[in-house]
């Protein structure tokens, strides 16, 4: 059952609470939130300078295994954005979203292995290339509006990938 | 700065994500927003055709706006749309969009179906992809339906890229969660079974999660995957890590597949091929082993993915629980991991070590490491880490080391997290009583939890003590000893008062021989406190009082004082005030032989399993598993408050023989008066075996299965189902005593207006109930009209020569009629809004007479019929629920809404109904459950 919208942005705001008042050196598995459906849910996540990556998951899968399946995510996205910034991902919320559909599938895990993703998603692009034609000439000018953006980055820095992240890995 | 991976950037999309992050306040957001959305739903309106890059970007827009937590509730047939472009991006945003966005309900499902069709048989199979993903990240049953044909011979063909197969055979596996019958059988076991063998290792770890949740259906099916996993496991294991290549993960050997075979093995025990067996306990061993060799890298994710596999391999062996070699290997192996600087590896070895704990074979090993584990509890920084060492410790507990360990668990509750103390209440509660050698003992640890952590000291916890407390001679006077130094405190947990209470009213005449507790003062002790104590409390000392008169009857006069004040006899609160004047009569009016016998020490209570172990075991949101909890709750003890003797509940004296008419409830002192002189010398009740009874019709408001009436002679115990406005009810009269009930006959009626409100049925019983047999009787009713009196059930049989009649009620309230309806907020309050006429609402205010938990009062709201819904009304702990009542003549649309103060101890209860009076009636019925 997918849960509607506000449901979803209460999740995102619980596990928020949960994980931010963590430091930094205590463990990175939790047991999920209330809404999520207590303890029969482990939150486990990584945090990143200024980000979260948060999975929620059920006993089937192994907590290092998930750890690892983050970091091999933010591996990914890292190569595939150059150097991956907050902006990025909210900027290219479809492409992150691209990127997660190579790791996660209707909530189970599909692939880990990065250059197995990496060529997927490289075919993924070329496909783009050959379709854009002419739709390249405003992809320049946005580069021009990105760097605009730049000093704005620490403000208000909102995760629009997080409430995917979580329903992805639903049950 | 250009990303490397666009090619194709929507600046319109980016112009506008730029204008949001530029908001200064959330007010800007939103209208930043609503321009945007009333912009996008013009062009999609618009006569103008849109062509797929316009449409992409709109729906691209839509998506990132209700990421930002916005409802869209337009776009989704331009999604659809974009399905069937022939463009990869276009069909690429479109499946997102669909898979983020569209509930599984929508009446677009045909269409989107459709278009998966079409794209599941292209032959391009990144557009095959594209459909698989849209099917898992969907996952309803109409998918599984559509499809469930399709993907399995995608995945076990020949032709199927790897790249697809992967996808179906996680697609199928999200379908067989949804549907469990999609999966074929037969040859297609085999097939699916030999993807273990597959040459694409994406392939087998995709197969091995499907697999491992068809072996947890059908394990004898698919025994043959162990084999295949084995030495796939081995043939990874042993492989230096250059030859898998890209599935090495940091110098790990495919650490996710090994772990998914590892999992899959542990559904199934050792293996029985001595072959396949000799060569699996190799990989364990071999893991262990590398677990011991240095580092191959110092970064994280290496001992992440060495470690994953190391903590699934001992898994395997704990789940095996064969190897003893292995098993203290095992330990040792997470023994070390206790006291590692990573916080990660010490949470999963705690947790790990609880498995270890209950195996005969390594229990003492895990031993070794206690002062470890209590040294968890002591520094650990973080809670989650804490709250497994507690696990440990309660898993490692056995008689020898019970008393350290109940020791610094209740030095750690003193500081404890708010969050896990209930929980560890029990566990000390738990552990005192199981490996209690000397019962003062469990007193001491008792008594010290409900001082130290006494508001999260459940029920069940406190009846217990009492349970045994009574139960137990040897530590009675110890008891009575320790509480009334505990209720010396100046300031003392009311918990304490109620153990107090109870215990020094069966036993208080142990100390009174000591010149520091005499009878006036245990009594002047517990009065101090009476003040403070919430009503329940207090009617728990009015019963301990009255039976201090007959402890003590030098104290009589005081007691009496006490129950003529005011505050009690003319108290607001009823029960209280019909304690206080029973109590005071009985004090008046019968002989002391009588008062003795009424007022009698408890009986033992009947050995059962440990209410609170119970209470630990039970998820809390399983339904079924309340009425377990309640059954399993010392009766006796909950009725103490009203007990006087036996199973008598004080509201019962009135009626204490049983073996007349049920008199009156609103009968007066002569009936009372008249009552016990039949006691102590009517020659009736004399040959009858007891004198009580239990009549429990106010019990069925909220369920449907139970005792209706017990007493000496008879039980009637009542199963009903209701449909609609049909009820089927069977009535169980069991004949408890060695001699038939003769002349056994039932009656049935629906009196004045029930008649044309409520149609009957009973069929006919017979007329002879043999010793200790039960006869069953079935009765349909159905409903007519909204109805308020309950049908009238009339008993009669001749025991002992002697005509018995019992007039009862049959449990058959409106509410039963009630269907549970879904709906959401929306509608909800809008419903709400339209039922606002004074006829229509019936609202009270009332004090708890329960104690305030969330949990049972969502059960009992469940178990009134209507349904539960949750995250509606503003207020968490509110409580909302909607309902229709069936009638023959009408449906009744009804909402609810509970809302509790705990502060207060008040509830306040509204209920709405589409017709008038209903409201009220079932306001009457429900509100007393609480």
């Amino acid at each position: 059952m997918k849960k509607t919208e506000d449901v979803q942005q209460d999740i995102v705001k619980e596990t928020f609470q949960l994980v931010s008042k963590r430091d930094d050196n205590v463990c990175n598995f939790l047991e999920g939130g209330s809404l999520i459906g207590g303890s029969d849910y482990k939150l486990i996540y990584r945090h990143y300078a200024t980000l979260y990556f948060v999975f929620c998951v059920d006993s089937s899968e192994s907590e290092l295994g998930i750890l690892d399946l983050i970091q091999v995510f933010v591996e990914t996205l890292d190569k595939c954005f150059e150097n991956v910034c907050e902006l990025d991902l909210i900027f290219h919320v479809d492409k992150v979203h691209y990127i997660l559909n190579e790791l996660v599938m209707g909530g189970l895990v599909l692939e880990t292995n990065m250059s197995e993703i990496i060529t997927r998603i490289e075919e993924q692009n070329k496909l783009e290339k050959q379709e854009a034609g002419i739709a390249a000439a405003p992809a320049r000018a946005m580069s021009a509006v990105k760097n605009i953006n730049i000093s704005q980055q620490i403000k208000d820095i909102k995760l629009p990938d997080l409430p995917n992240v979580i329903k992805d890995f639903k049950f | 700065m250009m990303p490397a991976v666009r090619g194709d950037g929507m600046r319109g999309l980016a112009v506008f994500i730029s204008d949001i992050r530029n908001c200064k306040s959330k007010e800007a957001e939103i209208k930043r927003i609503n321009k945007e959305l009333a912009n996008i739903r013009s062009k999609f309106k618009g006569d103008k055709t849109l062509d797929g890059y316009q449409k992409k970007k709109y729906v691209c827009k839509l998506l990132f706006i209700f990421l930002l937590g916005h409802d869209i509730d337009f776009g989704h047939m331009e999604a659809v749309n974009l399905l069937s472009s022939n463009k990869y991006t276009e069909k690429q945003i479109g499946y997102l969009f669909i898979s983020v966005l569209v509930d599984s309900t929508s009446d677009l499902m045909k269409l989107i179906i459709q278009s998966i069709k079409n794209d599941l048989s292209s032959r391009n199979p990144v557009h095959v992809n594209l459909a698989l993903q849209c099917i898992a990240n969907i996952g309803s049953k109409e998918m599984a339906d559509s499809f469930g044909n399709e993907i399995p011979k995608l995945l076990v063909s020949g032709d199927t890229m790897d790249t697809v197969k992967q996808s179906a055979a996680l697609c199928l596996l999200r379908l067989f969660r949804t549907q469990p019958d999609v999966i074929p059988s037969g040859e297609w076991t085999s097939r699916i079974i030999h993807l273990l063998n597959d040459q694409h290792m994406g392939v087998v770890t995709a197969a091995c999660s499907l697999i491992d949740a068809l072996v947890k259906r059908n394990p004898d099916e698919y025994k043959g995957c162990i084999s295949l996993a084995v030495s796939r496991l081995s043939r990874i294991v042993t492989a230096s890590y250059t030859d898998l290549q890209d599935y090495t993960y940091y110098f790990v050997p495919a650490p996710w597949l090994s772990v998914k075979l590892l999992r899959l093995l542990q559904n199934y025990p050792p293996p029985d091929d001595p072959g396949v067996k000799g060569r699996l306990n190799e990989c364990l061993e071999t893991i262990l082993n590398k677990a011991q060799e240095p580092p191959k890298s110092k970064k994280v994710q290496h001992s992440n993915a060495k470690n994953s596999v190391l903590f699934e391999a001992i898994s395997l062996i704990i789940h095996s629980d064969s190897e003893p070699n292995l098993l203290v290997r095992a330990c040792n192996q997470l023994g070390s991991f206790l006291s590692h600087r990573e916080t990660n590896l010490r949470y999963l070895a705690l947790e790990s070590m609880c498995l270890l704990a209950t195996s005969e074979l390594s229990h003492e090993a895990v031993k070794k490491h206690q002062e470890t584990v209590i040294n968890a509890l002591k520094t650990e920084r973080d809670v989650s880490v804490r709250q497994r060492a507690v696990d440990l410790l309660y898993a490692m507990c056995d008689k020898t080391n019970a008393e350290e360990i109940v020791q610094e668990m209740l030095h750690y509750l003193e500081t404890a997290d708010y969050s896990i103390r209930e929980e560890m209440v029990l566990k000390v509660a738990i552990l005192a009583e199981k490996y209690a050698a000397d019962y003062t003992w469990y007193v001491d640890v008792i008594l010290n939890l409900i001082r130290i952590a006494g508001d999260y000291v459940s029920e069940e916890v406190w009846y217990r003590v009492i349970q045994i407390v009574v139960n137990r001679e040897d530590v009675q006077g110890y008891a009575a000893k320790t509480v009334f130094e505990a209720l010396q405190a100046p300031a003392c947990h009311e918990n304490m008062v109620k153990v107090g209470g109870y215990i020094l009213g069966e036993f208080g005449n142990l100390i009174a021989g000591d010149a520091r507790s005499t009878p006036i003062i245990q009594f002047r002790l517990l009065h101090s406190k009476f003040h403070l104590c919430s009503p329940m409390t207090r009617a728990l000392l009015l019963s301990t009082y009255v039976k201090f008169i007959n402890l003590f009857s030098e104290i009589k006069g005081d007691i009496q004082e006490v129950l003529k004040a005011d505050t009690n006899i003319r108290s607001a609160d009823a029960e209280l005030q019909q304690r206080a004047s029973e109590y005071l009569n009985l004090s008046r009016m019968v002989s002391q032989d009588v008062l003795a016998t009424v007022l009698e020490e408890m009986p033992p209570f009947p050995e059962r399993e440990s209410s609170i172990l119970a209470k630990l075991k039970k998820n809390p949101w399983r339904q079924g598993d309340t009425e377990h909890k309640e059954s399993k709750m010392p009766p006796a003890i909950m009725n103490h408050t009203n007990d006087i003797k036996g199973g008598v509940a004080a509201d019962d004296i009135l009626d204490f023989k049983a073996s007349a008419p049920i008199p009156d409830r609103q009968g007066d002192q002569n009936i009372l008066h008249d009552v016990f002189s039949s006691i102590s010398n009517g020659p009736q009740a004399a040959h009858l075996p007891s004198t009580s009874h239990v009549d429990n019709l106010n019990k069925f408001v909220c369920k449907n299965n139970g005792v209706l009436f017990e007493n000496d002679i008879i039980q009637i115990g009542i199963k009903a189902e209701f449909r609609q406005n049909l009820g089927r009810l069977g009535i169980f009269y069991g004949n408890k005593t060695t001699m038939p009930l003769q002349g056994f006959s039932t009656q049935i009626s629906c009196s004045g207006s029930l008649a044309l409100k409520l149609m009957v049925q009973a069929k006919p019983v017979d007329p002879v109930i043999e010793a200790g047999a039960q006869i069953q009787q079935l009765v349909n009713v159905e409903s007519i009209d909204d109805f308020k009196e309950h049908p009238g059930l009339v008993v009669t049989f001749m025991y002992s020569a002697v005509q018995q009649r019992l007039d009862l009620k049959l449990p058959v309230t409106l509410n039963k009629f009630f269907e549970p309806t879904e709906m959401n907020s929306e509608s909800f309050f809008s419903r709400w809004k339209i039922l606002s006429t004074p006829s229509q609402e019936s609202q009270h205010i009332f004090k708890a007479t329960k104690p305030m938990d969330p949990e049972a009062t969502a059960n009992k709201l469940t178990g009134f019929g209507m349904q539960l819904l949750p995250n509606i009304d503003p207020n968490p702990d509110n409580f909302v629920c909607a309902g229709i009542i069936h009638s023959r003549n009408q449906q009744v649309g009804c909402l609810l809404r509970l809302e509790p103060n705990k502060q207060a101890q008040m509830y306040r209860l509204t209920i709405r109904a589409s017709k008038d009076t209903v409201a009220g009636s079932l306001l009457e019925l429900l509100y007393p459950e609480f």
